[in-house]
Order: structure tokens, then C-alpha cells, then sequence
């Protein structure tokens, strides 16, 4: 049995204590709950019930990777047996003390299951996941210039028919001419394509007609004359918006039992949520959660909802999150008044299940389509400097922990100011879009490409190796190299030089960036449109 | 001295037997049973006479040193080396269990991909 079956037997292992341990914690909460909750005297059998069953999560978590759980565990049983030892009679705070602790303990196991991501392969592979970016386009003929248009932008289009071509190819994004093809010809492929974004094109632009499209499931809606530009833009923006991940909500509040309530309707609806119990507690969770939104009670002991949000808002990080009150307050110019001092908006006590969904997912979505603009750049849709910096820092330090080095690429076009001077600087932004638009297509998902200056792009792969990095940008490189730019009657073409450096050979992502920044310049040097490595240290 | 080859693990939690298996057969090409606690324990060391008896401390029903005292009394199992695995770590606790006979004593959690290691080195030092 080789080392790669034995570590699939352990994970499955792992996977099913998880499981088990899940309900242990669950039992155990259970159990401290009861006891806080009780009048009478409490037992030491109870008592040792307890003890034991933290013993058995002491001794075994950590042999299947829940380290710190078991830590925590070995804590608590050091705790309880204190208190059996010295038979000293607990008080009921003591063991809410117990179940919180208890109740961290599973939400981390929660966490640490859910956020469980499967490790990208070591080699680097343009998986079919990773094609190119496929548009449909459904118009009944006379699709010759939007697709010439589209395809110089390097989407992959094809004019598709719709009975037979349009499911089996799979489109990414799907583009249907109302005007040209008559509903119950493209609403049945559109279905049988249900991963595809709908754009809509219409020769009317009527509020009727946007409403129809709205309701037909369109993503986005152009009228004719198609404005391309605007066209590639809006496809842009679909393609951006990322595999999404579980919106997050933090909610601060110290009536646990109903935030625990709260927690597991969001998470029936597949948001995930983290309670915080005492407001001091809140920029730590705001910290280590990062939220979209966070759900605020206005009454807490301490400190006041209102007060609270105050405090949230003196840090510049936490400006764009929503502040939402939880209130049982009716009273609309109390509500005001709340809402004067800081925080965004109120949702009244009791409400429903449905309701709590549904006002928490359309403010988490916003909140999330805010600060992915804010974080993109306006003329590529790439990620802005500072917030590729933060990723390739993150990656690099995931890269050090599991040893499956990263990545990190330099890219400089080439002769650009030569490209603007020549042709003009509405040119020189059509290059820089191509570029980019390329560099999405041909990278992998799991890896981030950014614009880190003025025709400068920086990318981050992880669990990638040098040669492996080198080869891939090699084929982008020659891609590029080969595309026919066009300005106004004139074609050209444009290249760029490349610089790589891996996390083996570097410690930081400062280091990092400089190392490939420096290769990037070695590469200009020899000649420009080239790929150099950057030297190690030795 | 004789490969440590046979080794009988007592141990009351599934989850730890199953990943214990894995690891001392998968990883250290040992044979391996497994008992659920101290009174089967008794009875299959006696039958398929291990090389060495991997015992939980804590278990319900009888514990760790009480089953140790009674393979001691048994005489077709006198001679079997036992090593404790515990959760304590205490170096008094560990003391302890040596003082009453325990080979030696592996700290739980373990690491599944150093356990069969661990044992050899135990095995090898008091074959020395």
C-alpha cells in the first residue's frame, strides 16, 4: 500500500471521527447545559460523566488532526477534575462557563470541517475546469461581427444552434437575441444549460421588456445596436463573481440560547454564522470571522447595541460591513434615533425564520458585490494592488505550512509607452484588457491575478512549482505574442516580459516580489518577451 | 532477540482501534487485533500469544493496570511485555505505570504515521 492509500484511509478515518465527534460535543453541551440549568445540588457522577467524555476527546482528537480541540479538551477535564477532586459543589455559572467553552469547541469543528478545502494538484494542469471562458451566442445568423468582437477580447464563442449544439458545449455564458430567436426555441436550451449566465438582447428597451428579461432569468440585458464594449464589460462582471462562498454573519448577542437559534436557521439556509456572546468580544470576531454583516442585539449589559456599533465603526477595515440591528424595539423614532448614531438598519423581534433569511441574504449579498468592486480594478476587473499583496502574503504562508510551494509571477508588457504613443492610449487600454482577459482564461482558478501598476501584472499560484509556473506562463506568453491587436485600419502585435519566484526559495512575500520583480527585469534585459526564474539566495 | 511482529491493541474507543490498525498494520507491517476492553483481552492474549499488548489506561470495566495485574496472573500471558497508551502525562503517572510493570507508556492522541515507529524504538531498547 503506498503512502498516498495509507493518507486516504486516515482522511476517511478522519472524516468519520469528525462525525462522532460532532455528536460527542453536541452530548457534552448538552449534559453542561442541564447541570448549569439545575437547582439542586449537583452530583459528582454527573460530574464524572463529563470528565470522562472531554478525557476521550483529549485522547483521541488530536491523533486525528484536531490538535487544538483536544487541547481544549485536556483543559476542561483538568478543570473538572479540579473541581471533583476538592468536592467543591460547581455553581451553575461555572458550567455555562463550561457549555460556552464546550460550544466554541464545536463551532471550530464546524469551521475546520466546512472550510476543509481539497488541496490543488502539485502539477500544473489546465484541467477542464479551466478552458477559456466559453460565450454562446444565439441569434439565428448574423452573429459574425459580435463574435469576431467577443472572441478579440479572448472569450471562446461560437454561434450555436439551439436544439442541438448549445448544452452539449457547455457555455459559461449564454447570449440570446430575442429579437432574432423566438422564446420557446431558446428557453428550453437556456434550462438545459442551467450553469450558463443568460444575457439578453433585445431590440427594444422598454421597461416592460427589461422587466420580462428579469423574470426570464437574465444577468444582463443590451439593446440593439449592441455597444460591445459595455457588452464584454457586463461579461466580465459575471465571470468575477466567484464559486460563492457561504455568506457569513456574525451575530453579537448575549441572550445565547436565541443567537444559537438564529445561527442554525441561517444555517439551514446555508449561511454560516458565528455568536458572540459578550460585545467585547466583537473586534476579535470581526477579525477572525471576517462577516459580511453582523446582526447586533440593542440591548446588551455593558455595552449598548447602538454604543457597540460605534465601536465598530472607528475602524476604517470594518466601514463597508452592515451593522443590523436585532431589536424587539417597535418604536420607529427610537429605531431612528439608533440608527443616527451608527448602523444600518433594524429588524424587529420576534421575526420569523423566513424573514431572518431573507433580510440577511439580500444585505449580505451587497454588502459582498461592494467590496469585490471595491477591491477590483475598473479597467481590467482584476484584483487592485494592495488586495492581490494580501492574497499572495496568505498564499505564501499557506505555501510554507504545507509545503506544496507557490508561485509568484511578475508581467510587464512590453515597449508599452511605445504602444500608447503610437496609437493612442484608448489602444493602450485595450491591450492591458486583452492581457488581463488572457491571464483569467489561461490560469488557473485557484490561482490570483492582479494589476499591480500601469502595465504591470502580478499573479500568485499556489501549490505550484517553479517549472511548472515557468512552462505555464511560457504558453501565455506565446499566446499573447501571437494575437493580433488591432488599432483603428493598423494591426500589431504586442509582448510582454515575465519574472517567477517560488515560496522554496524565498521567505516572505516581500522578498518574493522583489525576486520576481527582479527576474522580470533580467527578462527585459535579455530581449524582452521571455520568462526568466529568479535566481535562489545561494 | 525476536521481531516484534504480533500486537494486540486494547483499546474501548472504535474510532482509535480502527486508526491504531491502520497505523501499526498499514504503516508498520504489523499483525494486529484489536479487543474492546480488558476481560476479552485476557482471553485472546492467551489464545494467539502476542509479541506485545498495546493497553488503554482508562477503559470501563476493568482498567489499564488491573488488566495488566491480571495477564500477570495468568501464566500463558505472565511473560508478554505490555505498553500503556494514556491520555495522562503527567512524568509521576508515567513513573507509575512503569513501576507497576508497564514496559513503557505511548502518550495519547498518538500520530498515526509515528506510532509503529514508537513502538519498535520501545521494543528495541528493552531488547538491548
Amino acid at each position: 500500500m503506498t503512502d498516498v492509500d495509507v493518507q486516504a484511509r486516515l482522511a476517511a478515518l478522519r472524516e468519520q471521527y469528525g462525525r462522532r465527534l460532532s455528536d460527542d460535543l453536541q452530548t457534552l453541551m448538552a449534559q453542561a447545559r442541564e447541570l448549569s440549568a439545575r437547582q439542586s445540588a449537583i452530583g459528582l457522577d454527573a460530574l464524572e460523566t463529563l470528565r470522562q467524555g472531554l478525557h476521550r476527546i483529549a485522547g483521541s482528537a488530536g491523533t486525528f488532526g484536531y490538535a487544538a480541540l483536544s487541547r481544549n479538551a485536556r483543559e476542561m477535564e483538568v478543570w473538572l477534575q479540579t473541581v471533583i477532586e476538592s468536592a467543591a459543589q460547581p455553581t451553575p455559572p461555572t458550567l455555562v462557563v463550561l457549555h460556552d467553552r464546550l460550544q466554541e469547541s464545536y463551532r471550530d469543528l464546524e469551521l475546520a470541517q466546512t472550510s476543509e478545502v481539497v488541496e490543488p494538484e502539485g502539477s500544473y494542469h489546465l484541467a477542464s475546469g479551466d478552458r477559456g471562458i466559453r460565450v454562446a451566442v444565439l441569434a439565428d445568423g448574423d452573429t459574425d461581427t459580435l463574435i469576431r468582437a467577443l472572441s478579440g477580447f479572448g472569450y471562446e464563442c461560437r454561434s450555436l444552434d439551439a436544439q442541438a449544439t448549445f448544452p452539449q458545449w457547455q457555455p459559461d455564458i449564454a447570449i440570446v437575441d430575442t429579437a432574432k430567436v423566438a422564446d420557446e426555441v431558446w428557453k428550453p436550451a437556456v434550462e438545459a444549460a442551467p450553469k450558463a449566465a443568460l444575457i439578453l438582447l433585445s431590440g427594444a428597451g422598454d421597461f416592460e421588456t427589461r422587466l420580462k428579461a428579469v423574470r426570464n432569468g437574465a444577468q444582463g440585458f443590451f439593446t440593439h445596436p449592441v455597444d460591445v464594449p459595455s457588452l464584454e464589460h457586463r461579461l466580465r462582471h459575471l465571470i468575477n463573481l466567484p464559486q460563492q462562498d457561504p455568506y457569513r454573519v456574525l451575530i453579537v448577542d448575549d441572550d445565547v440560547d436565541l443567537a444559537e437559534h438564529f445561527r442554525l436557521t441561517l444555517k439551514m439556509a446555508g449561511i454560516e454564522s458565528r455568536v458572540i456572546s459578550d460585545p467585547r468580544d466583537v473586534l476579535k470576531g470581526l477579525r477572525d470571522f471576517v462577516p459580511d454583516l453582523v446582526l447586533i442585539d440593542i440591548n446588551m449589559p455593558g455595552c449598548s447595541g447602538p454604543e457597540l456599533a460605534r465601536i465598530i465603526r472607528f475602524d476604517d477595515d470594518w466601514l463597508k460591513i452592515p451593522l443590523i440591528y436585532l431589536s424587539a424595539e417597535s418604536d420607529a423614532q427610537r429605531q431612528a434615533k439608533a440608527l443616527a448614531q451608527a448602523g444600518d438598519d433594524f429588524l424587529v423581534k420576534p421575526i420569523s425564520d423566513v424573514a431572518l433569511v431573507a433580510a440577511v441574504t439580500a444585505r449580505a449579498q451587497r454588502s459582498r458585490q461592494l467590496s469585490l468592486a471595491l477591491a477590483r480594478d475598473g479597467l481590467t476587473g482584476l484584483i487592485k494592488h494592495p488586495a492581490i499583496k494580501e492574497l499572495i502574503e496568505l498564499e505564501v504562508a499557506r505555501g510554507q505550512r504545507t509545503d506544496t510551494g507557490a508561485c509568484v509571477v511578475m508581467i510587464d508588457i512590453d515597449r508599452f509607452k511605445s504602444i500608447n504613443d503610437t496609437y493612442g492610449h484608448g489602444t493602450g487600454d485595450y491591450v492591458i484588457r486583452l492581457l488581463a482577459n488572457l491571464l483569467r482564461q489561461r490560469l488557473r482558478r485557484v490561482d490570483h491575478v492582479g494589476r499591480y501598476g500601469g502595465e504591470e501584472f502580478v499573479a500568485v499560484l499556489p501549490s505550484c512549482s517553479l517549472e511548472n509556473a515557468r512552462d505555464a506562463i511560457e504558453r501565455i506568453r506565446v499566446s499573447f505574442s501571437e494575437l493580433e491587436c488591432v488599432a483603428d485600419d493598423k494591426t500589431f502585435h504586442a509582448t510582454f516580459s515575465a519574472g517567477v519566484s517560488c515560496t522554496q526559495d524565498w521567505r516572505d512575500a516581500e522578498t518574493l516580489l522583489e525576486a520576481a520583480d527582479r527576474a522580470m527585469y533580467a527578462a527585459k534585459q535579455g530581449g524582452r518577451n521571455q520568462t526568466r526564474i529568479a535566481a535562489s539566495r545561494q | 532477540m525476536n521481531p516484534l511482529q504480533r500486537i494486540l491493541h486494547v483499546e474501548d474507543d472504535i474510532s482509535i482501534q480502527e486508526v491504531a490498525k491502520v497505523a501499526l498494520e498499514i504503516v508498520g507491517g504489523f499483525e494486529v487485533e484489536s479487543c474492546d476492553d480488558g476481560q476479552s483481552a485476557l482471553a485472546r492474549a492467551d489464545q494467539w500469544q502476542p509479541d506485545l499488548i498495546l493497553l488503554d489506561v482508562m477503559m470501563p470495566g476493568i482498567d489499564g493496570p488491573t488488566t495488566l495485574n491480571k495477564l500477570r496472573e495468568q501464566s500463558s500471558t505472565r511473560e508478554i511485555p505490555v505498553v500503556f497508551m494514556t491520555a495522562k502525562v503527567q512524568p509521576s503517572e508515567i513513573e507509575h505505570y512503569r513501576s507497576i510493570g508497564a514496559l513503557d507508556v505511548v502518550i495519547k492522541p498518538f500520530d498515526p504515521m509515528t506510532l509503529a515507529a514508537q513502538l519498535r524504538e520501545i521494543w528495541e531498547r528493552a531488547h538491548d
